[in-house]
């Protein structure tokens, strides 16, 4: 059995054989993340419908009698509670109570409305209607913005339909009305297009964060306890060791993201909306990966695994204990996460240099090749970028394994 | 054998360091132009107080640092250029090396013999062997992080030798270890250099060495201050026993304020 084989069952059978480490890192996470996206989804779907099915509360001045008679309508009333303010009489209680989120829209119109319809012709200036509402309260930005936007627009096209001699003059054009097959879209790419928002961001994160607790112990704890030194007094090369831990560990990272990913998936019946689902169901199955997609993928995350625990071993070994280590350890995982958090919201096309830039350029990648638009050349630069990256940090390992200073303070 | 040739060994103090240890100098010389050999067939021992440098010089023979200045072979190989050799050919205990304590002395053991490249086979009959010899078979599945001090230390010492090595090097072999189990490491390294070995040990217990070593250095302030057999250093230093030996040599460096 090779050297490197021993280190690397050596890691492994140190995690595995600890009950309370393999709960922490497989279990936890799909455990954790399951619930707290199933959680997260659901809260986010209830509050959508909860919006939806709120009846708001409409406060109306001065309006004329052909607007009463559209808000009048069966399927309207049903849409609101509303309450006509006298005319003349103070609106300042009405806005406060707006401020405080229990009345949720003020319509004031001008007294002589009516008047100024009437007279468009010789009246240059058309009249203003007043709206009044609480932009951080939903139910009243909903009242204002989808509700009453659509009323206004329903008010105006009778107005103009009376001017030309007949409401159907108003309405010049309709847009897909009856068109069932408007959409034309390539469902697995539409999925993907879903997916790419979120889950590159989540691969990166679930990837750094598996490793990040068990390569501090692996390396700053075995060098604080001193097991450090006894593997560096028999005859197995630094580079082996080096190797041995990183595979080890990028072993252990990967179930742990997988677990991670379990759970993302067992939240999916709730947590569809998370991931840029408008049906509220996202198939994982429309996506139909292919050989060549699968590849990509694995290999991608297989480098980037590489980088991750290179830097998490590296900061491991630079530190005095496991304590130092998180410190050092953390900047690394916030700018893991800002490279997934940069890569959420671009459009267009990457440039090929973007790819080349260590792990954003994975990010990148990845959302690419989920949105089915990754070259194979990109798709290279990117590994190859990942492998590099992964060969100099073992380099640098093997030398700090040699320095006297970094393993035994001296 | 072991041959060490002026060796020296430098470290850079920090601003700390400086401070605790009350210099202005950024330098200290934990050894200072060290020279000598330890042949087949004998224990040589290393004595002196703490500080004095000893487990610095076996840390430099054991590969685990560099010297500043001189040169340190191990069976032929030289400790810079041929580090893997060298520790090919040592069995290195020391209090500093520590064992994972999730694992059992039967996986420690196994572990180790691999890394050595030892055969299954071999890996068992070994640890039969050692097990036996340090009293270890009764807990060979516990955890270690259930073991006792001394339990411990006789599953460091019986990991150290898993690959029967020719050259043995124990930094204070007997600390920790209860008067029964000390005696059978003393009587197992007689029996390892009875075998042909070259075995160096350092202590600060000077009955120990007395009984064991063949050859002594003793050192003080990082400089050896005396080479020889028993009989040599008592007849140098007009002494009765190598602990008043020891003594003298320590006021004569207080009066020469080194």
């Amino acid at each position: 059995m090779s050297n490197l084989l021993i280190v690397i069952r050596k890691e492994l059978k140190r995690v595995f054989d600890d009950r309370r480490l393999v709960f922490t890192t497989f279990i936890l996470p799909a455990v954790s993340i399951a619930l707290i996206y199933s959680i997260m989804g659901s809260m986010i779907g209830n509050m959508t419908s909860d919006i939806k099915s709120h009846v708001p509360s409409v406060y109306i001045q001065n309006a004329p009698a052909d607007f009463q008679t559209i808000l009048a309508d069966d399927s309207l009333k049903e849409r609101m509670e509303l309450t006509t303010v006298p005319q003349g009489e103070s609106l300042e209680s009405v806005k406060s109570a707006i401020q405080d989120g229990t009345v949720d829209l003020l319509v004031v119109f001008p007294e002589d409305f009516s008047a100024e319809i009437e007279d468009y012709r010789s009246n240059r200036d058309v009249p203003v209607i007043n709206t009044y509402y609480n932009t951080s309260e939903d139910y009243s930005r909903n009242a204002r913005n989808i509700l009453f936007e659509g009323i206004f627009k329903q008010y105006e096209n009778m107005i103009i339909g009376e001017r030309l001699g007949g409401s159907h003059y108003a309405n010049a054009f309709d847009v897909d009305k009856g068109n069932t097959q408007s959409v034309i879209v390539d469902e697995r790419k539409a999925t993907g297009k879903g997916l790419s928002t979120l889950l590159p961001m989540l691969i990166v994160i679930f990837l750094f964060s598996g490793g990040m607790g068990i390569g501090m112990d692996t390396i700053a704890g075995e060098k604080e306890r001193g097991t450090m030194a006894t593997l560096l007094i028999t005859p197995v090369k630094r580079e082996t060791i080096a190797f041995g831990k990183i595979i080890g560990l990028g072993i252990v990272s990967i179930i742990s993201a997988a677990s991670s990913f379990l759970g993302v998936i067992i939240s999916l019946p709730f947590s569809s909306v998370i991931f840029g689902s408008r049906t509220g169901s996202v198939n994982l199955g429309a996506l139909n990966f292919g050989a060549a997609q699968y590849l990509q993928l694995s290999l991608i995350m297989l480098t980037l695994v590489g980088v991750f625990v290179g830097l998490i071993a590296l900061t491991s070994i630079i530190a005095k204990n496991v304590k130092e280590a998180g410190t050092y350890v953390v900047p690394i995982y916030m700018l893991v996460m800002v490279s997934g958090f940069l890569n959420m919201f671009t459009t267009g096309t990457p440039t090929t240099v973007r790819y080349a830039i260590p792990v954003y350029g994975s990010v990148v990648a990845i959302k690419s090749l989920l949105e089915f638009e990754l070259a194979w050349l990109n798709f290279g630069l990117c590994c190859l970028i990942n492998v590099a990256a992964t060969a100099m940090l073992i380099w640098v390992i093997k030398k700090m394994f040699n320095s006297e200073k970094i393993m035994f303070g001296i | 054998m072991i041959k060490v040739q002026d060796l020296q060994k430098v470290y850079k103090l920090t601003k700390k360091q400086m401070s605790k240890n009350n210099t202005r100098e950024p330098i200290k010389a934990a050894v200072d132009g060290i020279s000598f050999e330890a042949h087949e067939h004998e224990i040589f021992g290393l004595l002196g107080p703490n500080g004095a440098g000893k487990t610095t010089i076996l840390r430099c023979i054991s590969t685990l640092i560099k010297p500043t200045a001189g040169k340190i072979t191990v069976q032929g190989h030289d400790v810079e250029q041929e580090s893997d050799d060298v520790r090919k050919n040592i069995a290195f205990l020391t209090n500093e090396l520590k064992l994972d304590v999730n694992f059992t002395p039967e996986y420690t053991m196994f572990y180790f013999g691999s890394l050595y490249g030892l055969s299954k086979e071999v890996i068992e009959q070994r640890t039969e062997l050692l097990f036996k010899q340090f009293g270890i078979t009764s807990f060979r599945n516990i955890k270690i992080a259930e073991l006792s001090t001394g339990m411990k230390q006789k599953l460091s010492i019986a990991v150290s030798l898993i690959h029967d090595p020719p050259v043995i090097i124990f930094d204070e072999p007997t600390n920790g270890l209860d008067i029964i189990t000390a005696r059978a490491v003393t009587d197992y390294l007689t029996e390892l250099k009875n075998k042909g070995k070259v075995v160096i040990i350092s202590t600060h217990i000077m009955s120990v060495a007395s009984k064991i070593c063949d050859r002594f250095s003793i050192l003080l302030s990082g400089k050896i201050r005396i080479t020889g057999t028993l009989s040599q250093i008592l007849a140098a230093t007009a002494s009765s026993d190598l602990e008043d030996a020891f003594f003298r040599l320590y006021s004569e460096n207080v009066q020469e304020g080194i």
